[in-house]
């Protein structure tokens, strides 16, 4: 090896290193770790409980439907409203336009327990600032945390809190760079404002809308903290248990890591499958 | 087919007024150009006959309708701009056709329309490609092509081949002008480009700092303008300016000696001369040097750079402050240093009081 060569190896190192020891190796051993039976003393060579159970385990299916349903209904439902929010931002009538940026940006940067616990109080059944709006509308108070679809919807509207703004400041970028006298042609033209949004600014957002929506996938995919905190480890019952609390219960509450690691390499495998079928739904075609 | 007019047209973007009160009456069917320096408001003032741009104060009228408040789509015009402005997730066909199917115009005129703006515009064998898989003189096709769909009553053009190599551009300018004689319709045309202001124009209107100089025929332009302004800005390379100083006036005529010309002295025809003593400019045109003793006076100047472009040569020159560029016949001569003696007639340069306004 040449001397350049070799210094720059030296310098990489310690940062390979780490890679190694956090990175490859965990997700090498976990591979290995999801064809072995880890209930008993020593560990052994035994797919059918860890692959195998996937199949057949009720409360795997359980977990998987319910990550779905939010997938299903959340994903379309926060990006529809971040692009809605984009445009808005992007609106020449909009005052003040950097601190509705940070705005809608600050729901990711604050911390998740924080998040969590004014969700949980915003949302109680008798002293909830929700229910109180409710009751002003004459609506029957609703026991969002002990109902299982409506804690669903408190998971599906608080993760569409927290990420919608981050992903309309994306489209935002997006929308910048359309160049404005696309608009003037089309305006020229006689095509109404609706029209140029649908005809012109939707079709030349997808690429950034698919990278939005393959973004939300994956973390959807991995949710964890909102039924972890918000509906008190996927409750009421495991009607909010999604696939990451359900991993996480295998791991640490029942210490079955070759399970767990067959679930997580599940996980990244539906992601990427969804990711992938995202992509193709939203190629550019000749 | 409409003729425009505007009156007292102002913009004003905030506090700052842009155009300062624009009148001006384009005919049936004239092809107009817009030319001025960077900033100066042209684009701004095709915006607003286009409806892009709201009009602060004035009218601009469009076939005798006053038009201020009429939406673009409703003006009867369609533009034509500098980045084409193409729709880039759409076919060739579909931006000819756009703005036709989005109102609801019906599918067999909108085909047979397409086919037309194709054919004259020579782009048929590129209906199904998209803008990026165009060079920039079909997109530039194109942009024409969709503006002519809607059959408009009035073109207008800001900068449209500014993005187009030197060839091309002369290529375009030509198709242009062909264009506008098979339609027969009203342009207005913005450029910063001499040459294509001066062959596609019927009427020049020189703007400057949002105040419109002088509008006239191409060649009255160069024969005859009015102020040192546009003498300046119309003509390549540029007038040559020359300070001057008014030493007699008498029946209807001023001397005036050349301020770094000891003894040239030009006398110019002037109803209105300023008063003896007064600074003036003396206006000449590169080519409106001539051989020493064949004209009113002679002067003397050192050449520094000589450029020779084979047909002609320009022989750049400094006397004084005041740089001088003068056409020669063509020479292949280095000219360093050379003492070089040409003549000055007094038909052939334009006297210029001290505000530029021009002393006839
Ligand atoms: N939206 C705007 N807000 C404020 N000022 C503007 C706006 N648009 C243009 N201006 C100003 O108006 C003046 C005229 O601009 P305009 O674009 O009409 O110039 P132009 O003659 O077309 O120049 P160029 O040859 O460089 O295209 C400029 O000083 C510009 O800064
Ligand atoms: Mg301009």
């Amino acid at each position: 090896m040449r001397l350049r060569t070799q210094t720059a190896y030296a310098f990489l190192t310690p940062y390979l290193l780490v890679f190694l020891a956090f990175w490859i190796w965990p997700i090498a051993n976990s591979f290995w770790l999801s064809f072995l039976n880890t209930r008993s003393a020593n560990w052994t060579f035994n797919p059918r409980v860890t692959w195998g159970r996937l199949l057949v385990d009720p409360a795997f299916a359980n977990a998987l439907w319910n990550t779905l349903i939010i997938l299903v209904i959340q994903v379309p439902i926060m990006i529809a409203l971040a692009t809605v929010l984009a445009t808005l931002l992007n609106s020449s009538m909009l005052k003040a336009r950097g601190l509705f940026r940070f705005a809608f940006f600050a729901p990711v940067v604050v911390g998740e327990v924080a998040y969590a616990a004014v969700f949980r109080l915003m949302f109680n059944h008798e002293f909830g600032i929700i229910n109180k709006m409710l009751a002003v509308a004459s609506v029957p108070a609703i026991p969002w945390l002990s109902s299982p679809n409506a804690a669903m919807a408190v998971i599906i509207i608080a993760v569409t809190w927290r990420w919608a703004g981050y992903n309309a400041i994306i489209i935002l970028a997006g929308l910048q760079s359309i160049p404005e006298d696309v608009y003037e042609a089309a305006t020229l033209d006689g095509v109404s404002k609706t029209r140029q949004f649908f005809f012109i600014t939707l079709p030349l957002l997808r690429p950034v809308i698919v990278l939005c929506v393959v973004i939300s996938v994956i973390g959807t995919m991995q949710l964890f903290s909102e039924p972890f905190l918000i509906t008190n480890r996927g409750g009421p019952g495991q009607a909010t248990e999604t696939l990451g609390l359900f991993l996480y219960r295998q791991a640490f509450g029942a210490f079955n890591f070759g399970y767990a690691s067959a679930i997580a390499y599940t996980i990244a495998a539906l992601a990427i499958v969804i990711s992938l079928i995202n992509l193709w739904l939203g190629r550019e075609r000749e | 087919m409409a003729g425009i007019s505007l009156k007292k047209v102002v913009k004003r973007f905030g506090v700052y007024e842009i155009i300062h009160g624009a009148d001006l009456e384009v005919a049936d069917g004239e092809f107009v150009v817009f030319v001025g320096p960077s900033g100066c408001g042209k684009s701004t003032l095709l915006r607003m006959i286009a409806g892009l741009e709201t009009i602060s104060d004035g009218t601009v009228s469009i076939g005798g309708r006053i038009v201020n408040d009429i939406e673009p789509a409703d003006r009867g015009v369609a533009m034509v701009f500098q980045s084409y402005a193409l729709y880039p997730h759409m076919t060739v066909e579909q931006n000819l056709s756009f703005g036709l199917r989005m109102t609801g115009h019906d599918k067999a005129d909108v085909a047979r329309r397409v086919k037309r703006s194709a054919d004259t515009l020579r782009i048929s064998e590129l209906l199904k490609r998209k803008p990026r898989q165009l060079s920039g003189g079909q997109r530039q096709r194109v942009a024409i092509g969709r503006a002519i769909m809607r059959e408009p009553q009035l073109f207008l053009f800001d900068e449209p081949l500014s993005n187009l190599d030197a060839e091309l551009r002369v290529q375009m300018r030509v198709e242009l002008a062909r264009l506008h004689k098979e339609l027969g319709v009203t342009m207005i045309y913005v450029t910063h480009d001499q040459t294509e202001a001066m062959t596609l124009a019927d009427r020049i209107v020189v703007l400057n700092a949002g105040n419109i100089e002088q509008i006239g025929a191409p060649l009255d332009l160069y024969d005859d303008p009015a102020n040192r302004f546009v003498a300046g800005f119309v003509g390549s390379p540029k007038m040559n300016f020359m300070a001057g100083r008014i030493v007699e006036t008498n029946n209807g005529a001023a001397i005036v000696e050349l301020v770094n010309h000891r003894g040239a002295r030009l006398r110019k025809p002037a109803v209105d001369a300023p008063a003896v003593g007064s600074d003036v400019v003396i206006g000449v045109r590169p080519e409106h040097f001539f051989n020493a003793g064949e004209g009113d006076c002679d002067i003397t100047i050192k050449a520094d750079v000589a450029e020779h472009l084979g047909s002609v040569s320009y022989v750049y020159a400094n006397a004084g402050r005041e740089e001088l560029i003068i056409e020669r016949e063509a020479s292949r001569q280095r000219a360093n240093g050379d003492h070089l003696t040409v003549a000055l007639r007094a038909d052939r340069s334009l006297l210029f009081d001290k505000t530029g306004a021009r002393v006839r």
